[in-house]
């Protein structure tokens, strides 16, 4: 923001009465022809009437104030961390809150009323406090703050849709809520929402002067006698609460906590106080606008559209847009800290240790188990040829998909200098995913050959996306990264709207966005294989590369590494071995994110050995998880994805929570 | 008489099934009708209660803890394996069943080349674009009583079930019940509500049923729509939640809902719940669904 701050008083006013104007004019066309009806009531039953009063009505109520709410939410967070990017949908917190709703609401289905509205903000809360705790470590860095909410948003937004899937066969009650639906039978949404909102609305505007004052940065914010921490918790407080509120009533609405505070502050409202009044205005307006639009085509369609998922749709292309607004801020990876430095252990007899441990754990994957009885045993001799067929694919396909996505993950962190970059991020996950939807939606039966050919040109088509934006930042590894999550968060909401729908075809991109090995059979473990062998080759030959990249590019130039060209051959590797795995495991897995983590925390700091270990820890993590997922609920399988991410999300935590302390 | 109005019908439904046949994908089954003796497996809900009406019991079939929940009736006899959800059929429980056919589905395409590998598959389309459900499970019956030789079993099914049909079709001449919206709740403000090409449709037409709701659905035969949507339908109507209930408390929950309470079919107390039948079924699913709706219709007359 290096343009002279000028506070246009008028530009703010005019957008949120146009956006107020447009949506009236629709509402109005809706509305119009039973209006007068609203006054007199008839003896008889009176539809129209009715439908004005309970339907119709609350609806614009509820548009309006959830609109509000998630813009004021938006406008605090971004004030207060100084990100332009901040708001609910990108900071994960909805989508947090989300996430505990759903696995609360499976236990209890007729949770209602306050107790629900505490789960939303345990799960909001929880969610933001990851986000800021990865964020805190990289300097509240905007790119990095955005990048770790975003990938907390996908992840909750991923595993409540997995866990919904298994259980419910046939019923999508709760995917129609997580997409944000508004429709309304009565008022008593609107009313609940009236005096939350409006609370929380006073508490913001009692901090706007002295978030105001924060505009003088923090040492001039001190200077006047103001806590800044205890006024940035107190925002960023409300703002949670604000999300978790507006998400526990209709679900999740997509970005409208993103983009109202960005045009505000387009028309002129850039100062704390018309921020914190035109935003909730526009906010307004917007989702307003967006649902009546909505109302009007799904009437012309009979198709059901959630608002929220639509908005997020709409939204995520538009964070697409505002990425290059962001300050490049390039950042070397933060000091290493005094046990780093630590004479390695000698990582190559950990290494060479690790051998017989994993040909342990193979062998144990692969031979013992529990037989079509349900029984534990080890594999008979006798039942070799009749089992092992099945199960030496999954395991192979598990260990070398693993293998490379812990490589993958190892690259990506060492590039981006950002610990939760993961393949997962790189967007190409959700090319494919699309791909296969698309096969699914296109063909009449699509077979195994299909989904994978639809599902490579998917992620082709985003490798494609990823070059052609990273060659115009040379390559800047937050904002390929940004990339590729803001297409996740789009797959995301399309994959909300398909599961709302209820058709059953949503069920088996759900089924393949769950990281299953299921479907491994021999021809696909040996590609992988190769795929695995290949790809770790060229990783180990670029090992220099990776040493010296995250010293900073000046650094790396210095000593004579053309920095563009490397960042660019490391993320087509990158993309590549993703596109691998992908194909094989499917788009979700912790893998990527904890095989690096695990292998440095087994003191493997340099390129090589981290890649290595990365590699062993993420084929073993996934042999590990497919074993479980193959045992826990046997005859019924859970897909290894899904057990990756509930034990690995923990896991994480933990690791960044003790590197912190250590830090 | 009922019996030679029977076999009129039979011709006419041999009729269609030919139709239907040549519009199927005849499924590959790489045997005669005959040699097939030993464990037959299903992986389709649908499909397992037909090989239990035509008297023969799966081996094995997917997601049997869920059956009751969803099917219901008939009872799964003891002793039948689970194969694990229909997503991820366990393959290792699968292989040891040592089946001599796999039935399944359109919808498990993927997953065909393994199936192959164990036993001979035969994939049977209900649920498919341009079709109707009903009509399709009755021709998908006669195919999937070929390939297990029970031909006589399956027109002797099929004969009684058109009995059944007709016998429900003057019954409701008699009762002239009002136009019906079948509905499964989703949530309290969403429902499905059933149409189209679906099962429970095609029964209501078979039987000379009015459905409230006349939207066109997808191939599976529903909609999603919020419960608002109701108000404008025919107030005459008689409105059939079918079970599971979700939320369990849906109904004591919409009794706060000026909305729904001022709908005239629910202040006349005209919705009824009633226990689930598979809208995903074939043949039995079909019957079940005429038989607990008529008997719960007939409560009223």
């Amino acid at each position: 923001m290096n343009r002279i701050e000028t506070n246009n008083a008028l530009g703010a006013p005019a957008v949120a009465l146009t956006l107020f104007a447009l949506a009236g004019l629709l509402a109005w066309h809706q509305l119009a022809p039973d209006f007068s009806r609203l006054f007199q009531q008839e003896a008889g039953y009176d539809p129209q009437r009715l439908l004005l009063l309970y339907s119709t009505l609350p609806r614009i109520a509820t548009a309006l104030l959830a609109g509000a709410a998630l813009s004021l939410s938006g406008s605090l967070l971004q004030q207060v961390l100084r990100n332009p990017l901040a708001s609910p949908s990108t900071l994960g917190i909805s989508a947090g809150a989300n996430l505990a709703l759903v696995a609360v609401m499976l236990a209890f289905p007729a949770l209602q009323g306050l107790s629900r509205d505490a789960v939303a903000l345990f799960g909001s809360a929880a969610a933001a406090a990851v986000v800021f705790l990865i964020g805190a470590r990289r300097g509240f860095s905007p790119l990095a703050l955005v990048l770790a909410g975003l990938i907390v948003g996908v992840w909750s937004g991923a595993l409540a849709a997995i866990l919904v899937l298994m259980n419910d066969r046939y019923l999508s009650g709760l995917f129609i809520w997580g997409a944000g639906s508004l429709a309304q039978q009565s008022w008593t949404i609107p009313l609940s929402l009236l005096p939350k909102i409006a609370m929380l609305s006073v508490a913001a505007l009692l901090m706007a002067r002295p978030l105001s004052l924060m505009e003088l940065g923090d040492s001039g914010a001190s200077g006047l006698g103001l806590s800044v921490r205890r006024t940035r918790i107190a925002a960023v407080c409300v703002a949670i609460a604000l999300a978790a509120i507006v998400t526990s009533a209709v679900g999740v609405i997509g970005f409208i906590g993103l983009i109202a505070p960005r045009v505000a502050q387009l028309a002129g409202a850039r100062h704390m106080k018309s921020q914190l009044v035109w935003s909730p205005l526009i906010g307004a307006g917007l989702l307003l606008l967006t649902d009546e639009a909505l109302v009007l085509l799904s009437g012309a369609s009979s198709t059901f559209l959630p608002t929220g998922a639509i908005t997020a749709l709409l939204g995520a292309p538009l964070l697409l847009l505002m990425l290059p607004r962001l300050k490049a801020v390039q950042r070397s990876a933060p000091a290493p800290s005094p046990n780093a430095i630590r004479a390695p252990r000698s990582t190559r007899s950990l290494l060479f240790a690790s051998i017989p441990m994993l040909v342990l754990l193979l062998a144990a994957a692969s031979f013992f188990g529990r037989a079509p009885d349900g029984t534990w045993s080890l594999l008979a001799y006798l039942q070799w040829s009749d089992v092992l067929p099945y199960r030496l694919p999954r395991i192979a396909g598990a260990f070398t998909a693993g293998a490379m996505l812990g490589v993958v993950g190892a690259i990506l962190q060492r590039l981006s200098g950002n610990e939760m970059a993961s393949p997962e991020v790189l967007g190409i996950s959700a090319g494919a995913t699309l791909g296969v939807t698309a096969a699914l939606f296109l063909l009449p039966a699509p077979g195994m050959a299909a989904q994978l050919g639809f599902g490579g040109l998917g992620a082709f088509a985003v490798l494609i996306a990823i070059f052609l934006f990273g060659i115009r930042s040379g390559f800047a590894p937050e904002r390929v990264l940004l990339t590729g999550i803001a297409l996740g968060a789009m797959l995301d909401a399309f994959i909300s709207v398909l599961a709302a729908s209820g058709d059953p075809r949503a069920m088996i991109v759900m089924q393949w966005m769950s990281g299953s090995t299921y479907l491994v059979d021999t021809s696909k473990a040996v590609s992988s294989t190769v795929a695995a062998a290949i790809g770790l080759a060229l990783a180990f030959l670029a090992y220099r590369w990776l040493d010296l990249l995250p010293l900073g590019p000046q650094a790396a130039q210095a000593i004579g590494i053309r920095v563009n060209y490397a960042r660019g051959c490391l993320f087509a590797l990158a993309a590549a071995m993703t596109t691998a795995a992908t194909l094989v495991v499917g788009p979700l897995s912790f893998i990527g994110l904890m095989g690096p983590h695990l292998a440095r925390e087994l003191g493997l700091r340099r390129a090589a050995p981290q890649l290595a270990g990365a590699a062993l820890a993420g084929g073993s993590l996934m042999v590990l998880a497919d074993w479980f997922g193959r045992m826990i609920a046997f005859p019924y399988q859970m897909p290894a994805g899904l057990v990756s991410a509930l034990v690995g999300a923990p896991l994480l935590l933990v690791l960044l929570m003790k590197r912190r302390r250590t830090a | 008489m009922s019996s030679e109005r029977g076999l009129e019908n039979l011709t006419l439904s041999r009729r269609t099934l030919l139709a239907a046949a040549a519009l199927l994908a005849v499924p590959r089954v790489g045997m005669a009708a005959e040699t097939i003796s030993g464990p037959i497996v299903s992986l389709d809900y649908g499909l397992a209660s037909t090989l239990l009406a035509l008297g023969v019991t799966p081996a094995a079939i997917a997601s049997l803890a869920d059956w009751n929940t969803w099917v219901v009736e008939p009872k799964m006899p003891a002793g039948v394996i689970d194969l694990g959800t229909t997503s991820e059929i366990n393959l290792e429980v699968l292989a040891s069943v040592k089946p001599a056919l796999i039935l399944t589905t359109p919808y498990l395409a993927p997953l065909k080349p393994q199936l192959e590998a164990i036993s001979p598959v035969m994939e049977l389309t209900i649920y498919a674009e341009g079709g109707e459900a009903l009509q399709r499970s009755i021709a998908a019956t006669r195919l999937l009583a070929d390939a297990i030789g029970r031909r006589p079993q399956a027109e002797d099914f099929l004969a009684r079930s058109e009995r059944f049909f007709d016998d429900c079709a003057s019954r409701i001449k008699k009762l002239d019940p009002p136009p019906l919206a079948l509905i499964n709740f989703v949530d309290t403000r969403h429902a499905r509500i059933y149409c189209g090409a679906g099962l429970y449709q095609n029964v209501m037409t078979r039987i000379g049923l009015k459905n409230a709701w006349t939207g066109t659905g997808d191939y599976w035969g529903f909609e999603t729509i919020g419960l608002e949507q109701l108000a404008t339908l025919d107030q005459n109507l008689r409105l059939i939640a079918f079970e599971p209930l979700l939320p369990p408390n849906v109904l004591d929950t919409l009794q706060d809902s000026p909305l729904w309470t001022s709908l005239p079919f629910v202040r006349a107390g005209r919705v009824s719940v009633l226990p689930g039948t598979l809208m995903f079924g074939m043949v039995q699913e079909a019957e079940r669904f005429a038989r607990t709706l008529l008997d719960h219709l007939e409560k009223f007359a």
